[in-house]
């Protein structure tokens, strides 16, 4: 039933929001850029159509579902819409997200899979032998429209320096070798990590 | 234009990293980020990440001014106690308007900042300061009660305790001066072998965020504290905001932070200030020259959607200030209590169901894995529970109940 649906919005600022749902919305990681992107993504497609909302970016991983907007409107109002969306695709007799057409298959198919292998690469070459110094690992999860997606694992899960290593360390790897990557996306369970290399404990 | 670059002293035990990093990205701010500590990054992108000795205030700032040399700082800043002090330093160094390294030492400083306090009539607790190597039962004589016994070095009230007769203190002051003799404490020099004793103040407590600029303190939030700090431990629980208190109380509190940090010698950056409330009046129990710490700051939001880091840090850069209005809905955290005796965190149960609570923003659980020692003797808690509301009646209930759902998974402690 919808209303066991369980969603909690966890605001980021006033154009980025996360949605956790209480159960699997997609088994894997999806991007959505626009509309057209979305089609026959029916969470997605219902998200972009928002009235109001000017969505921008949807993005969907495992239980979050990740929505960037423009507009100003309170995520309150949009908040409740998008809710909306969730619970009704869930329940719907097509999965609420379409699995990724096989690389190569879109325009920026080819584009993703070098990137892909480029990334891939980097990161057993250099990356992750940094990062093993600290007992952690990353783990390339996709690359979609530029954008890399990964988990962070061993001492960097809920490590109290993630961020650190994310945005000073990984963004300038990638920065230094491929800058054709767009940005980066950390979908890590900080929460769940149990052997942090750096626990938080001062006030 | 050229970006402005940002020293940013993270300490590798602070909670505060995500939110300073963010919010630096957010502001196209280029950072490099200091630690005691090594990062597995370092050899690969020396602008972004460095190694300082955060011991040595000369030495730290040595090694800024050569960081400076190859990549134009615009500004240093520190985000605890220590740090801040060194960023100080720098800034000075680097000729930045900053606070006097005296007022910021005395703000970290418990017994200086009293000192300070009471020579300019702020109220404040009466206070005296101990060597631990003294006999208790000798001074236990002297003591006022009720009273508190304070180190001078640790945070978020570890190591307080509150005395009602000798007995009480001589206990309290062995207690303390064990806490301080054990491995898990810093090294805080000569500090560390003193102990502060000072009346205790009753009355409800608030802690107020501010901040200083050319002397002027805006008030960003005032929090109550609801649970009520009476002792015989002083673990803080639950912030709401906006204060309950009547709007003359607000103002007297707010005019006694403002004292306190004239008195001190405080003149730029964020302060938080702990203070109580009485038919006596308003009285300054703590101030620190830094914005709040723990994960606490996710429940302030200023102007249109923008966080207290980013605040501090356009402050800290020079750049424009946004609107200091906090936003208009009642807002809250609770620390989250070491539950029971503690021990180590496996794992926690009903966190979905907490965040599905009306009201509730998140529940953020940020010590899986550890070790969790109730206070006086820990200073980590499992995790912070965040809501927003109408008013703050509706955000204390929203956090209370989300506390309720959770169900702790603990290893005893060897």
């Amino acid at each position: 039933m919808d209303q066991n649906i369980g969603i909690t919005a966890q605001p980021v600022d006033a154009h980025k929001c996360k949605f956790v749902v209480s159960e699997p919305v997609f088994a894997g990681v999806r991007r959505f850029t626009s509309a057209a992107e979305a089609e026959g993504s029916p969470l997605a497609e219902r998200i972009f159509a928002i009235p109001g909302g000017f969505v921008t970016e949807v993005m969907v991983s495992g239980e979050n579902v990740t929505v960037t907007k423009a507009s100003e409107a309170p995520w309150q109002a949009v908040g409740k819409a998008v809710g909306s969306a969730i619970r009704e695709t869930l329940r719907g007799a097509v999965p609420a997200v379409a699995a990724a057409a096989p690389r190569g298959a879109g325009p920026a198919g080819p584009g993703d899979d070098e990137l892909y292998e480029r990334v891939a690469d980097l990161f057993e070459q250099e990356v992750n032998p940094m990062v093993a110094r600290h007992g952690g690992f990353v783990e390339l999860i996709d690359v979609q429209e530029a954008v890399v997606m990964l988990r962070m694992g061993g001492g960097c899960q809920g490590c109290g320096m993630a961020s650190v290593t994310l945005r000073q360390g990984i963004e300038g790897v990638l920065a230094q070798h491929i800058p054709e990557v767009k940005a980066v996306v950390d979908i890590t369970d900080h929460g769940a990590g149990a052997n942090p290399y750096f626990a938080s404990s001062k006030k | 234009m050229t970006r402005p670059r940002l020293l940013l002293l993270l300490p590798t035990a602070t909670y505060r990293t995500t939110a300073f990093v963010e919010a630096a990205r957010r502001l196209d701010v280029a950072l490099t980020v200091a630690s005691e500590r090594p990062s597995t990054f370092e050899s690969a992108l020396p602008d972004a990440l460095v190694t300082l000795d955060f011991a040595s205030v000369p030495r730290t700032v040595d090694q800024a001014l050569a960081i400076h040399r190859d990549s134009a700082l615009t500004a240093a800043l520190g985000v605890d106690d220590e740090t801040v002090i060194l960023a100080t330093a720098i800034n000075l160094a680097l000729g930045r308007a900053a606070n006097p390294l005296p007022a910021v030492e005395a703000a970290r400083d418990k017994f200086l900042q009293r000192e300070a306090l009471r020579a300019a009539g702020v109220p404040v607790p009466d206070f005296t300061l101990h060597d631990l190597a003294l006999d208790p039962a000798t001074l236990a004589g002297t003591a006022p009660y009720p009273c508190v016994l304070k180190p001078l070095r640790l945070a978020a009230s570890r190591g307080v305790i509150r005395a009602d007769d000798p007995a009480q203190f001589v206990a309290t002051f062995r207690r303390i001066r064990h806490l301080l003799d054990g491995g898990d404490v810093p090294d805080c020099g000569a500090a560390g072998r003193q102990l502060l004793v000072e009346s205790f103040v009753p009355g409800p407590e608030v802690a107020l965020e501010g901040l200083l600029e050319k002397g002027r303190l805006h008030v960003l939030a005032m929090f109550d504290k609801p649970d009520p700090l009476d002792g015989p431990y002083f673990e803080e629980t639950i912030y709401v905001t906006p204060s309950r208190l009547p709007e003359d109380a607000q103002r007297a509190l707010a005019d006694v932070a403002e004292d306190a940090a004239h008195a001190i010698g405080l003149v730029e950056g964020p302060v938080h200030a702990e203070l109580r409330w009485n038919p006596r009046g308003a009285w300054l129990i703590e101030l620190a020259a830094r914005p709040i710490g723990g994960r606490c700051s996710a429940a302030l939001r200023f102007g249109t959607d923008i966080t207290l880091e980013e605040v501090v840090l356009r402050h800290a850069l020079g750049l424009p200030l946004p609107s200091l209005t906090r936003e208009p809905r009642a807002s809250g955290v609770m620390m989250i209590p070491v539950p029971g005796q503690g021990g180590t965190l496996r794992g926690v149960k009903g966190t979905e169901r907490a965040r599905a609570l009306p009201g509730v923003d998140d529940v953020v659980i940020t010590a899986t894995g550890q070790k969790l020692v109730p206070w006086p003797e820990g200073s980590r808690y499992p995790g912070f529970i965040f809501a927003h509301g109408a008013a703050p009646a509706d955000v204390e209930l929203a956090l209370r109940a989300a506390h309720r759902q959770l169900e702790w998974e603990l290893e005893p402690l060897d």
